[in-house]
């Protein structure tokens, strides 16, 4: 089964490298940037061999730590990085998952992040040849050996992470959930910037052992940390180590076999049946629109229910408000401004929402023949779905704007970051008005996995995340300018960059959709004709 | 879904010198049809005829490479475009709905997309669901539908805002009989009142049943086309068509399938 699955993956690799040139530039350029980054891991590694063991023991725990971390939440925050076989696919060979876990692993290896992982892996063995280690090469040895393991952990701790949010979000109770998912990353997130902002940097470096000694221990950080026990001479300590590093991999594998199953049985798509007894697009009063508005209000309230009832909507929304959050963390460690960069989450979030809506029309996939049909102008089509997202956002990024401020201990520049946040919110959402009209790419069907990897269009998915950036960057120059002239020149700029990043968006906003609109109108049934694909 | 009855001699729907290719592939080659308005017409073809091809352009959802259409006189492909859509109900085959919503808020949407007044869409919907045999599933969602009924749920939306040209690709595919039935009885009711029907289908008895006009489509081009009775010439409907396509297909026989026990 394991030759089976590896030769299935192979050959489908071969078969898009094939059909896409653009995925071997991928490939390429991601071995050379494993290449290149590979000195400055053996040459960390060999720094580390002269360090003392509890340095060298603090330091790869937290570094492992992130790492499987981060390969548990990044394909969460960035969708369309999972790209193992679908397991859907098997439903009808009447096989138990637990048969095909072990080949979908091996297969998982054929891909440049796994692969590197793996073998980045191993670097640590350098580190533990060192002096001053008890028990001679034995702990490198160790350290080679769970190279295997530490891989493992990171690629089930990814595969976990994007089945359980699939099955979760797949839900028809998923609302609830997500909320629920929400409060607790916000609860998770908030307390670290607080409690950095309020230790300051050399304060939180001080509890670093602490923590790393607890993290040592447990599921993410024992296969790194049971080296250091045996350099320490602790026998007993690195096998009680080792053990909680293989249990997670067994147990993890369990877990994911579990979760397979029930995918092989009950696809995602196929939830308990919910009842809905009011109608939400009509709504409860047609606010006496003329008939020239109402293509527009039908689109807001579908894309509404949308946010809170699609998995590829919720993923979408978790990803753009967590990734600042956890950018802003990350950041708040390394650089030694926390009021500046309390202050940021508002634009960082502001952009990451409206910029994200720039494949949009491509979620609808053929259904958006109901808009063809009816003949819905094109700037209604716009309107309908930017008023949907402004309906959440604008309360969400005035929230981060303030919490910010506050954490920063700045509430003279609020008005500075709410300005920055809505400034970059409509700059962001003006070009996705414009862009989805033009440059759209694949994106998960509606009820499948909304985390799989799309085949076919690298391309075209690159050259439209390079160019709604670039132009969502350009477009909001000038309240970013206003925005930093508050943090770090004169404060009464700030509102300044509030006028700025209220009335400018709104202008840039009606813009873009203006414009979006008639991109559509000249493109629509083209559009369609390329997601029928 | 009461309609003025059509005076208007011209016909409901032209298509002229349709030409559609994907690739090195000729999907329609060079079609030429009138509908005559207040017929209830059937296009019947073999599989990869062309049939959805030439629906999809007659209706504004494909770009034709060449050609021209008219509904009511309305340039479907001219500017600006959209003239002709409060002209057209569409039942596309193959296509996606918005099925995250509710089949009530999906008729809903359909109508308020046309612009249509709150009061008329609510009393509409209501009606349709009725109709279609809809009501115990109106407030489930349309994901959780199953095939027949997502069809019925899609012709619902085709019908809300009254057209007075119905163009409906495959509308019977896996509809119970009764659903069906209850189907045949609203679309004929609609051409007594003065609406034009086009479907697509390749169940012969069907369109010998429900249509007075039909037209064989194969190859991209119209073999025939006219009133049943012309089309047919004495035979039956099947054997006509089998005629016009050059006779049955050599079977290949499968001497080895029969059930076994291995």
């Amino acid at each position: 089964m394991v030759a089976t699955l590896l030769r299935l993956r192979l050959r489908l690799l071969l078969h898009t490298l094939r059909r896409e040139g653009w995925r071997i530039v991928l490939l390429v350029v991601g071995l050379l940037w494993a290449l290149a980054s590979s000195p400055s891991v053996l040459g960390g590694m060999v720094w580390l061999s002269r360090q003392p063991v509890e340095v060298v023991h603090d330091v790869l725990v937290l570094v492992g730590t992130v790492l499987v971390l981060g390969w548990a939440v990044v394909p969460l925050l960035v969708p369309g990085l999972d790209d193992s076989l679908d397991i859907g696919r098997f439903a009808t060979f009447g096989l138990r998952a637990r048969r095909l876990v072990p080949g979908l692993l091996v297969a998982a290896l054929l891909g440049v992040p796994t692969l590197v992982t793996f073998l980045g892996s191993a670097a640590p063995a350098l580190a533990w040849l060192g002096p001053g280690r008890e028990l001679g090469v034995l702990p490198a040895v160790l350290a080679l050996a769970l190279a295997p393991v530490a891989g493992l952990t990171c690629v089930l701790a990814s595969r976990l992470s994007t089945g359980l949010a699939a099955r979760v979000l797949g839900s028809r109770r998923s609302r609830e959930i997500s909320a629920v998912g929400g409060v607790l990353v916000a609860g998770f997130a908030v307390p670290v910037v607080v409690g950095v902002a309020a230790l300051g940097l050399e304060g939180a470096l001080e509890r670093v052992p602490a923590v790393a000694a607890v993290l040592g221990w447990t599921p993410l950080g024992a296969v790194w940390a049971a080296p250091a026990a045996l350099a320490d001479g602790e026998v007993l300590g690195a096998l009680g180590r080792v053990v909680v590093a293989v249990g997670t991999v067994v147990l993890a594998a369990r877990a994911w076999a579990v979760l397979l199953d029930r995918a092989l049985v009950s696809p995602p798509a196929r939830g308990g049946q919910s009842r809905r007894r009011r109608d939400v697009v009509l709504g409860r009063e047609g606010l006496g629109l003329p008939a020239v508005a109402r293509p527009a209000l039908a689109v807001t309230r579908r894309a509404l229910r949308y946010w809170t009832a699609d998995p590829r909507y919720l993923s979408a929304l978790l990803g753009s408000v967590a990734a600042p959050l956890i950018i802003v963390v990350l950041a708040g460690t390394v650089i030694d401004a926390p009021a500046a960069v309390a202050l940021s989450i508002a634009p960082l979030m502001g952009g990451t929402i409206g910029w994200g809506r720039h494949n949009d029309v491509a979620f609808d996939g053929t259904a958006l023949w109901m808009h063809v049909v009816a003949g819905v102008p094109g700037w209604a089509d716009r309107a309908g779905r930017t008023l949907a997202t402004l309906a959440w956002s604008v309360p969400v990024v005035v929230g981060v704007a303030v919490v910010g401020s506050m954490v920063a201990g700045r509430v003279d520049l609020l008005p500075a970051s709410l300005g920055a946040g809505l400034g970059v919110l409509c700059g962001g959402l003006a070009v996705s008005a414009v862009a989805s009209g033009a440059l759209i790419y694949p994106v998960p069907a509606a009820g499948a996995n909304p985390y799989a990897a799309q085949m076919g269009a690298v391309g075209a998915s690159l050259v439209a995340q390079l160019v709604t950036s670039v132009a969502t960057l350009a477009l909001c120059v000038p309240v970013l300018v206003a925005f930093g002239a508050a943090m770090w020149w004169e404060p009464a700029m700030a509102w300044v960059t509030l006028g700025v990043g209220v009335l400018g968006g709104a202008l840039v906003l009606g813009a873009g959709v203006a414009q979006g609109g008639r991109v559509y109108d000249a493109r629509s049934v083209r559009l369609l004709a390329r997601l029928s694909r | 879904m009461v309609s003025i009855p059509d005076p208007d001699p011209a016909p409901a729907l032209s298509m002229r010198g349709l030409v559609k290719r994907f690739g090195a592939t000729v999907a329609v080659a060079g079609l030429d049809l009138d509908i005559p308005a207040g017929s209830f017409y059937g296009v019947v073809g073999p599989n990869g005829a062309g049939k959805t091809t030439t629906l999809s352009m007659a209706t504004g959802l494909l770009v034709p490479d060449e050609g021209s259409v008219l509904v009511h006189g309305v340039d479907v492909w001219g500017r600006p475009r959209g003239a002709a859509a409060s002209l057209l109900g569409v039942l596309p085959d193959g296509l996606r709905l918005f099925d995250r919503l509710t089949g009530a808020e999906l008729i809903s949407y359909a109508g308020m997309l046309r612009g249509m007044d709150r009061e008329v869409v609510a009393e509409r919907r209501d009606d349709l669901l009725q109709a279609l045999d809809l009501v115990g599933a109106g407030s489930t969602l349309v994901a959780d539908y199953s095939a027949g009924m997502t069809k019925k749920v899609a012709l619902a939306c085709a019908l809300v805002h009254a057209p007075r040209l119905l163009v409906l690709d495959e509308p019977f595919e896996a509809v119970d009989p009764v659903s069906a039935g209850a189907i045949r009885g609203i679309l004929q009711r609609f051409v007594e009142a003065g609406g034009t029907v086009v479907l697509s289908s390749h169940v012969m008895a069907l369109v010998e049943r429900l249509c007075d006009h039909v037209a064989v489509v194969a190859g991209g081009r119209v073999l025939a086309a006219g009133t049943v009775d012309e089309v047919r010439g004495g035979q039956d409907l099947e054997e006509r068509f089998v005629g016009l396509l050059g006779g049955g297909l050599e079977h290949a026989e499968l001497t080895w399938l029969r059930p076994s026990s291995g």
